[in-house]
Parts: C-alpha cells; structure tokens; sequence
C-alpha cells in the first residue's frame, strides 16, 4: 500500500518548515509538496528538508497545485492519496485516523472534518450549497482528505482540470462516479498565520459563491449523496 | 447609401482577413468565419433586395429588423464559441504546467541518482 501526502503550497515557507520535520517525525508516509509558482523560499525550504517538490511553472491555484499532486501520484501508482494544508490547521497526528477508516472500508474517500472550526458565516454558506447540491457533507471544503485509487483516477482526468476549488465541484464528480464518501471528526489547530484563502476577503468570496452556484444548478438532477 | 457603406465594410474586412491569412497571424477556422461574413456582406449590400424577400417570407414587416436580429444572433452564438475556446485553452495549459512540472520533477530525480 502506497500512500502519498500532497500538500500544496503557496508562499508557505514559514509553515512548512514546521510541518515537514514534524511530518516526518510522526509519519514514513512519502510527502510531495506542490509549489503553486511561490515568490518566497518555499521551494528551498522543501528541497532543503529533502522533501520532493512540483515547481508549477504557471499559478495554477489551490486545486490546480492539488491535482498536479494527483496526477503525480497516479502515474507513480500509489493506492492512495491525503491532501493536507501547509498552513499548520491540519495536524499530522491525525493522519492515521483517515488511513485507518479508509482501510476499513467501503469508502472510496474519507475527509477529516472539524465541525468547531467553522463560523456561523461558513455554516450558513456551507447550508446553502448542501441544499442546492443535495451533498450530505458537513464541511465542504476542508482540504484534508484522503483518496483511494479510484479516486485518484476520476480527478486525474481532464475533466477535473477546469475546477478552481478542492470543494463542491470535486465531490460532484466523485458522487457522479459512484464513490462513497464519508467525514470523520478530526481535530485541526487555528491558522497559523495567514487566512482562509477563499474567505479572504469579502470579492473573492463573492466571486466564489457565483461561480459554486452555477456549478451546482448545471448539475442538478446529477447522483445524490448517500 | 447604407448598402454602399455596408459594401465597402465587406471588401476591406475581405482583403484584410486575406492578408491576415497570408501572413500567418490567423488560424485556419477564424480565417473562415470572417471571410464568410465579409461575403455576405458583400451579397447582401449588392441585392438588398434578399433582405426584403426574406423578411416578407418569415413574416417580418420591417426589413432592417432582420438583419439586426439575425447579426445580434450570430454575434452572440460567436462569443459563446469563444469562451468555449478559451475555457478548452486553459484547460490545456493547466494540464500541461502540471505535466510539465512532474516531468522537471522526475529529471531532476533521476539526475541525483
């Protein structure tokens, strides 16, 4: 069994020459970071580490970075993938608890949800987006997930590579594919430094409830969730 | 008057769209598109009177209408097209920054070893 970490990173050196050492001191699981074209040290801290790196020659964003990481791990046959965030909020203690639920089975996908850690804001946006895209998912977009192959091989393909978020749009197309999809509790530390990068700032987060309602209403009458 | 104008319109988008053609700074299906609308700017300024035999069949009182409804039509199914293109474009060059970027990764690799 062959399980890959990606993690993708934009201007995170700070954070990640925290993660990384504890990473490797908690888990012999391969790292890949995705550096998403950073203009501080990212990419030196990484290597320095002696941790593999994508350097993307263009800013692809969050999901861009994630899926070069997918596709990575596909042509190089892992049986699995775990995203995490650079930013520190996922902790690498609770790595096991997604590979130990994944191998238990039958999920094809386990994402590591921390109900605490979302404001009344992200719940009321998070609701919205359950009942338009009928997803019976509590946090929509936390980033730490773990994929099985199956997984990997639908968002490896083309047709994921049009998408901007790691979020509603990925689930979609895992639920149409007829993957189970589970949450597990984890816990997950505050930011760091640095915030949420799509409720940033009060346009972008405009921009990205526009852009997830169209997604969602093109794919209404799609597979629900079970 | 009008026909005159839309006329000379036709013939200088022709020519150019030829000469842009020649010059190698027009793709092939773009180069096509233009050259038929400047063709048929052209038959349309010399016979108006297609406009008005067309628009008497389809049951339309006022001629000029047509040519609008018909020219908004193409022009906004033509946008629609591009997008398509563009959207088609992006998709490539995220796919290939990220083929690229696993590629530069493996040399590097193998470069080590």
């Amino acid at each position: 069994m062959k399980t890959l970490i990606v993690i993708p990173a934009f201007n995170e050196a700070d954070n990640l020459a925290q993660l990384l050492p504890e990473l490797r001191k908690i888990s012999d699981l391969d790292v890949l970071v995705v550096d998403d074209f950073s203009s501080d040290k990212t990419v030196e801290v990484v290597t320095g580490l002696g941790v593999s790196c994508l350097q993307l020659a263009i800013q692809l964003g969050a999901w861009g970075a994630t899926q070069a990481g997918i596709r990575y791990a596909k042509r190089n046959g892992y049986n699995h993938v775990i995203t995490m965030d650079a930013d520190g909020q996922h902790l690498p203690q609770e790595l096991a608890t997604l590979v130990e639920k994944i191998a238990d089975g039958p999920y094809n996908v386990v994402i590591g949800t921390c109900p605490q850690r979302l404001s009344r804001l992200k719940k009321l946006a998070w609701a919205y987006f359950k009942l338009l895209s009928r997803i019976k998912i509590e946090d929509l977009t936390s980033g730490f997930r773990i994929y099985d192959k199956r997984a990997i091989n639908i968002l490896s393909d083309k047709a994921a590579s049009l998408l901007d978020y790691q979020d509603v749009g990925v689930l979609l197309l895992l639920l149409q594919a007829d993957l189970k999809i589970c949450e597990i509790p984890v816990k997950m530390e505050l930011r760091h430094d640095g915030k949420s990068r799509v409720f940033s700032s009060w346009l972008v987060v405009f921009k990205y409830m526009l852009q997830t309602t169209t997604l969602c209403i093109a794919n209404f009458g799609a597979k629900q969730s079970k | 008057m009008t026909t005159l104008t839309i006329f000379i319109i036709g013939a200088i988008l022709s020519v150019s769209i030829l000469f842009l053609v020649r010059k190698g700074k027009m793709h092939g299906p773009y180069a096509t598109w233009w050259l038929l609308v400047a063709v048929c700017a052209i038959i349309v300024s010399s016979f108006p009177q297609i406009v008005d035999w067309i628009a008497m069949r389809v049951g339309i009182t006022y001629p000029p209408t047509l040519i609008l409804v018909v020219a908004i039509s193409l022009i906004l199914i033509r946008m629609l097209t591009m997008d398509l293109a563009l959207s088609r474009k992006e998709q490539k060059i995220r796919r290939l920054t990220q083929r690229l970027a696993i590629l530069e990764a493996e040399i590097k690799e193998s470069l080590r070893d």
